[in-house]
């Protein structure tokens, strides 16, 4: 098996997906590993959170840009900057922000082989795609780009909070295999999405026509669904505070919910060589209350105004030109305010990793144990990925997992993915008799300097664990 | 036992010196407030195709040397024309058919109807084979930025010079704007 690890290694490397906590992923004696996948081989027999502190997950990410580009203190002009990053920035490039707290966390073993484990969080996740052709138009206007088309399918994000209660139970089959699953109920709060937008405005130049150009609008059809969102616009006085402080108060109870699992497994092919993979978040939200749906649709074209030179003595008004214009407008291109209901898919993540141990661990010599010794290093690979509107973004992480003694364990990581190709991560879990603390940080060549950093990620939490011998 | 406690020092030394001593180096956010949309807009303005008839009365068949038309502009009432607007050049392209000399008088007036701003030239005559075309660019100065922002009509007005009933041809007109905005 050694022989294949290489070519196992480049056929991930090479075929990728990304982020997610690669940190936190295979740490067989963290509760939180069973977040990344139910089906994980784990090393413990109770666990439960310190409420709101089991987890506190941070990150966000830019692919395209970082703060340095625009706001680089090195004497040049700052428009200067932002014109040259909307030159280089794609619409295939994003933005991306991901909070989870976990509220409660707690779980325990079930007969010889059996792990159950539940808890609540609450999720914030932002994705947005740079909106490069109405950048552009907004920025720089259509002077320069005569015959171009602004793509209106460039405006593509989806926002939501909610809160998730889950139950999961993983299963030992065998001395090899472990399988697990988690059933996820979704709470949500807050959701904005725009996707699957078409249509564009383009001005063209027409040799032979009656004007200069012809402006046009052609197939526009844009739509964005909210939930939670209307009550807020329609309060009076509302602020950023109180729109807060409202979504808040829906955090345990939100109107709109949806159902999800998660599926893993694990696989000891030898003693030192796993494989192991799983799905997060295979799920929907029925947007049901609270919906609001802004629509824009239709087609227009223009030359301008063209007056008729009608005969009118001096006290018959003019031809109201602009408002019959306006009127056609009004008319081709429409605007509309639904309540439909409306689904989403969760952004459906994916994990697939192999590890290699070595260095077995020395147990303490007592007959009564059925432990089988741990390997003190693991060199292992995930490939990682969340789907989102216009394809998975991935990534490919290596690590060394590095367990110094039972109590102590380190990870340092190295991962390729689209913010940068080189993202170094460190991961320390560490326990004082059953109170357990970790902390893992991601990208932190990054973290020296965040204004240069694609992206920064954060983990950190606390909790008793409970590795009854 | 010893080594453990050291490592978990380093490492927990190591973490906080990254996560507390992490920060934004070498820019300025107070940049942000210089950060300004600067968008060119090439825009289509009016257009006409005329012939012999536009210069005739419909009910009396009398010739009328002089036509004009009024066309309101409500953009530029609007808060990125009166707030934003930098620069602004106009121009407008005749092409004649008609054998006479016109002088076309293109004036901007106010709210009140009182003129702003003009722009007069001569369209040279044309020809059936030939035809003559006259293209005019205006750039307008600060001051005739602040007399377009104060506008809100555009007077198009054509007067024949020398022609009677017997006018015969074509004459077309295009105009458009290149308006660059600051916001």
């Amino acid at each position: 098996m050694r022989r294949f690890a290489p070519i196992i290694f480049l056929l991930f490397f090479f075929s990728g997906f990304s982020q997610n906590r690669p940190l936190l992923y295979n740490v067989d004696d963290l509760p939180q590993s069973l977040l990344q996948n139910p089906g994980a081989r784990i090393d413990f027999t109770r666990h439960i959170g310190v409420p709101f502190l089991s987890q506190i997950h941070l990150s966000a990410g830019s692919t395209g840009v970082t703060a340095y580009d625009i706001f680089a203190d090195d004497g040049t002009n700052v428009n200067q900057r932002v014109s040259n990053v909307m030159r280089e920035i794609t619409s295939g490039d994003y933005f991306s922000i991901n909070e989870q707290l976990e509220i409660l966390s707690f779980g325990w073993k079930m007969g010889a082989r059996g792990y159950f484990s539940a808890g609540i969080y609450q999720e914030l996740d932002v994705f947005a795609y740079f909106p490069k052709d109405p950048a552009l138009l907004a920025f720089e206007g259509n002077a320069d780009y005569i015959g171009q088309d602004f793509k209106f399918s460039d405006a593509n994000f989806m926002g939501e909070v909610l809160t998730v209660y889950h139950a999961g139970f993983n299963y030992k089959v065998d001395a090899k295999l472990t399988v697990g699953g988690r059933f996820k109920l979704y709470s949500g709060i807050f959701n904005a999405e725009s996707t699957g937008n078409d249509g564009f405005f383009r001005t063209v130049e027409t040799p032979g026509g009656p004007n200069f150009y012809l402006h046009e609008v052609r197939g526009l059809d844009v739509t964005v669904n909210t939930s939670g969102y209307a009550s807020l616009k329609e309060e009076e006085d509302m602020t950023v505070d109180k729109a807060v402080a409202e979504l808040l108060s829906r955090s345990f109870f939100g109107q709109n919910g949806g159902l999800g699992v998660d599926l893993g497994f694990n696989y000891r092919v030898t003693d030192q060589f796993s494989i192991n993979a799983s799905i997060q978040d295979l799920g929907l939200m029925f947007h049901q209350k609270d919906v609001e749906n802004y629509n824009y649709f239709g087609s227009f074209q223009t030359n301008g105004l063209e007056p008729l030179f009608p005969e009118l003595d001096g006290n018959e008004p003019t031809i109201p030109y602009w408002e019959i214009f306006e009127e056609r407008v009004d008319r081709n291109l429409q605007e509309e305010t639904t309540n439909n209901t409306y689904t989403t898919w969760r952004p459906l993540k994916y994990n697939a990793s192999f590890q290699f141990g070595t260095g077995k661990s020395i147990l303490p010599c007592d007959y009564l144990l059925s432990k089988k010794p741990r390997f003190m290093n693991l060199f292992g690979m995930i490939i990682s990925g969340v789907n989102r509107p216009k394809g998975p973004t991935y990534g490919v992480t290596a690590y060394w997992d590095r367990k110094v003694t039972d109590n102590l364990r380190f990870r340092l990581a190295y991962a390729v993915d689209e913010f940068t190709l080189t993202k170094l991560g460190f991961m320390m879990s560490s326990r004082f008799k059953n109170f357990n603390i970790y902390l893992a940080a991601n990208d932190i060549i990054g973290y020296t300097n965040l204004a240069k950093a694609n992206s920064a990620s954060l983990q950190l939490g606390m909790q008793f664990i409970f590795k009854d011998l | 036992m010893r080594n453990s406690r050291y490592i978990k020092l380093l490492f927990s030394g190591l973490i906080s010196c990254v996560l507390f001593s992490s920060c934004f180096k070498d820019v300025d956010f107070s940049q942000a407030e210089d950060i300004t949309l600067e968008p060119d807009l090439e825009v289509d303005l009016l257009f006409y195709q005329l012939n012999e008839t536009d210069f005739l009365d419909s009910e009396t068949n009398a010739y009328t040397p002089v036509i004009r038309d009024t066309v309101r502009l409500e953009f530029l009432d609007d808060d990125y024309i009166q707030d934003g607007l930098m620069y602004a050049a106009l121009r407008f392209k005749h092409q004649n058919k008609f054998p006479y000399q016109i002088n076309s008088n293109i004036r901007f007036l106010g709210e009140n109807g009182r003129s702003q701003f003009n722009v007069a030239y001569v369209i040279p005559e044309g020809s059936g084979a030939a035809t003559s075309v006259i293209d005019t660019t205006r750039v307008l100065d600060s001051n005739e930025i602040e007399k377009l922002r104060r506008s809100i009509q555009m007077v198009v007005e054509l007067e024949v010079v020398g022609a009677g009933k017997e006018l015969e041809g074509e004459l077309d007109f295009m105009s458009k704007g290149l308006f660059r905005f600051e916001f």
